[in-house]
């Protein structure tokens, strides 16, 4: 037998060695946070690390006197508003009626939904059908196509699984329709998978770019993402090289890191309010997924 | 016998009215927008134009895959989607198991529950965001990394710029952003086992290490199953937007995989049955890669997908 207090060093080391990650996790955003609120003299001779060297709000007015990246921002709240609304609204439509037992052909229902996990038109077939409706730079390309992620659906299926058959049984008994049942009493209780899905499909809409790239012409219908994308391949001049794009373009440093800081903001914000809800998400999708 | 079936099919219809009410339009956006997508697959074997439509183009046959094979490019770019997605395979995917067996270890609570919650932020940070923030730190001009470089007396490194570093700058971005939160189903599998199983081990006289090997490993190998043929059934599609966000000119002859190939001959260039047709062979060697990985892991005892 070892002695006690030795016997407890991996522990530490462990718990140590985690900080250590956690930490290099985190720098480069508290580093980026940094150089957004410092001079230009100070982040261009290195100087800026974990705090703000010559304080300072430059960068956050020149973008904000500018105006492009808040027209970028406005576009993309409007997307991830309706967005979600339309992805929960469909999810729960695709998911009540499979969640039924007793719902005839709800095998091969489920393998057609399951199907499209498996095997999907490309990128080139999804933008011709786009195309053809007539949908390409319109928001409508970007919401129909993602109307669902069959996947949360199926997180949101085992979730109305798991609620007692009783209490609908005993409503219905009590002459509730079919549309009362489900509003007034399955969503209620389904408020922890809503609020984790809810999560899941807004930071998916916050995040996207690839869709807006190819879906999106007008530069003033362009989402933050792509705007930022944009800001960030015309700033670094090293980048440029052989592109052919002049270097009058070239964005300094400091704006960059306020663009960046400015568009992880809300999810940092919310982020702390949510994170007990997406791990339970998580976990009801690998039940049965 | 028949009419009694389709008396019973016509009750259950009427009775359960609502549920299909709810199912019909979901059942519409797939139509329209999953299985046209794959109908329109055909392409592929067609000389696509606007003016004519998916359905109204001529038919070329294999004209279009025997473009594709021909092309050196096409051999560039299946190359490197392959290796980047080895890349992950073997430095990405083992290190949220390490991360969830080492979280595993920590006894006090609160301690444990923010390191999850502080390893879980990338993930839900844009390939943009991240993409740019690598690309800050490691400027041979104004990055954090090369200042530390030149602080040691070394030259500056343009990592991004370079085609040794920046596929390491690639699978480096990918733990930064997946490693955390892939812990979450392997920490929930740890959770799952039973504790009187590390009872006995320690009983026979089993240290922390053998612990691990013998009980936390074998408890989560299904997760580990299950998670490895999602992986490899992604073999042929590295992620267009973490591409997309770490990608420049210098670099093509490693960054360029399939998806961006894809868009920037397809869409940008508007070659759109030259490239559906990289496309539908990406996708049929994927479907083929997860069924049989599938097949694969099944033969080995595990529990597959399906």
């Amino acid at each position: 037998m070892r002695p006690r207090g030795l016997a407890r060093m991996p522990g530490i080391v462990n718990s140590v060695l985690l900080g250590l990650c956690a930490y290099v996790t985190l720098f480069p955003f508290v580093n980026i946070i940094m150089v957004s609120f410092s001079s230009s003299r100070a982040i261009t001779s290195g100087e800026v690390f974990m705090w703000p060297v010559e304080f300072n709000l430059e960068a956050y007015m020149k973008l904000f006197k500018d105006g492009q990246l808040l027209i970028a921002m406005r576009n993309t709240i409007w997307i991830t508003c309706i967005g979600v609304v339309f992805n929960i609204v469909m999810t729960i439509m695709a998911a009540y009626p499979l969640s039924k037992s007793r719902l005839r052909g709800r095998k091969p229902l489920s393998m057609i939904i399951l199907f499209t996990m498996l095997f999907s038109g490309g990128m080139i077939p999804n933008f011709l059908v786009v195309n053809e409706l007539g949908l390409v730079n319109t928001y409508w390309a970007l919401w129909l196509p993602g109307l669902m992620s069959v996947y949360n659906m199926f997180v949101m299926k085992s979730f109305f699984e798991s609620l007692p058959e009783e209490l609908e049984e005993s409503a219905s008994i009590d002459g509730a329709s079919s549309l009362t049942i489900l509003w007034r009493i399955v969503l209620p209780l389904s408020k922890p998978v809503i609020a984790a899905l809810t999560l899941f499909y807004a930071v998916g809409w916050w995040n996207s770019y690839m869709n807006v790239l190819i879906y999106i012409r007008s530069t003033d219908k362009l989402s933050l993402m792509v705007k930022l994308y944009q800001m960030i391949a015309l700033v670094s001049p090293e980048l440029l090289r052989g592109e052919g794009v002049s270097e009058v373009l070239i964005t300094p440093e400091g704006i960059r890191a306020a663009a960046i800081v400015i568009a992880i903001t809300p999810i940092l914000c919310v982020y702390p309010f949510l994170q007990k809800h997406f791990i339970k998400g998580v976990l009801l999708g690998s039940i049965k997924g | 016998m028949r009419a009694v079936s389709q008396h019973k099919w016509w009750k259950a219809l009427a009775r359960d009215r609502f549920l299909y009410v709810l199912l019909a339009p979901v059942l519409v956006y797939l139509l329209i927008f999953k299985y046209l997508p794959i109908a329109g697959e055909m392409i592929a074997f067609k000389n696509y134009r606007l003016a004519d439509g998916i359905f109204g183009s001529p038919w070329v046959g294999w004209a279009q895959f025997q473009k594709l094979f021909a092309s050196q490019e096409f051999y560039t770019v299946l190359r490197n989607t392959i290796v980047l997605n080895m890349y992950q395979l073997v430095f990405v995917f083992p290190v949220p198991i390490v991360l969830a067996i080492l979280l595993n270890e920590v006894r006090i609570e609160w301690y444990k529950r923010t390191l999850q919650n502080l390893l879980y932020i990338p993930h839900f940070i844009s390939w943009v965001v991240l993409g740019s923030v690598v690309i800050a730190l490691l400027s041979p001009s104004t990055g954090f990394v090369n200042f530390m470089l030149k602080a040691v007396g070394l030259d500056p490194v343009y990592f991004m710029a370079s085609t040794t570093w920046w596929p390491v700058a690639f699978i480096a971005s990918s733990i930064w952003k997946e490693a955390g939160f892939g812990t979450i189903l392997y920490l929930a599998a740890m959770a799952g086992i039973d504790p009187t199983l590390y009872e006995a081990a320690k009983i026979d006289g089993a240290r922390k290490l053998r612990q691990i090997w013998h009980v936390t490993l074998p408890g989560i190998r299904s997760t580990i199953a299950i998670l490895l043929i999602l992986q490899t059934g992604n073999m042929m599609d590295v992620g267009f937007e973490h591409i997309y966000a770490l990608r420049n000119a210098s670099v093509t002859s490693v960054s360029e995989v399939i998806s961006t190939y894809v868009y920037t001959r397809g869409i940008v260039n508007l070659q759109y049955s030259y490239t559906a047709a990289l496309g539908l062979f990406q996708s049929v060697v994927g479907l083929v890669l997860i069924l049989s990985v599938n097949r694969l892991i099944k033969l080995l005892g595990e529990r597959g997908l399906w």
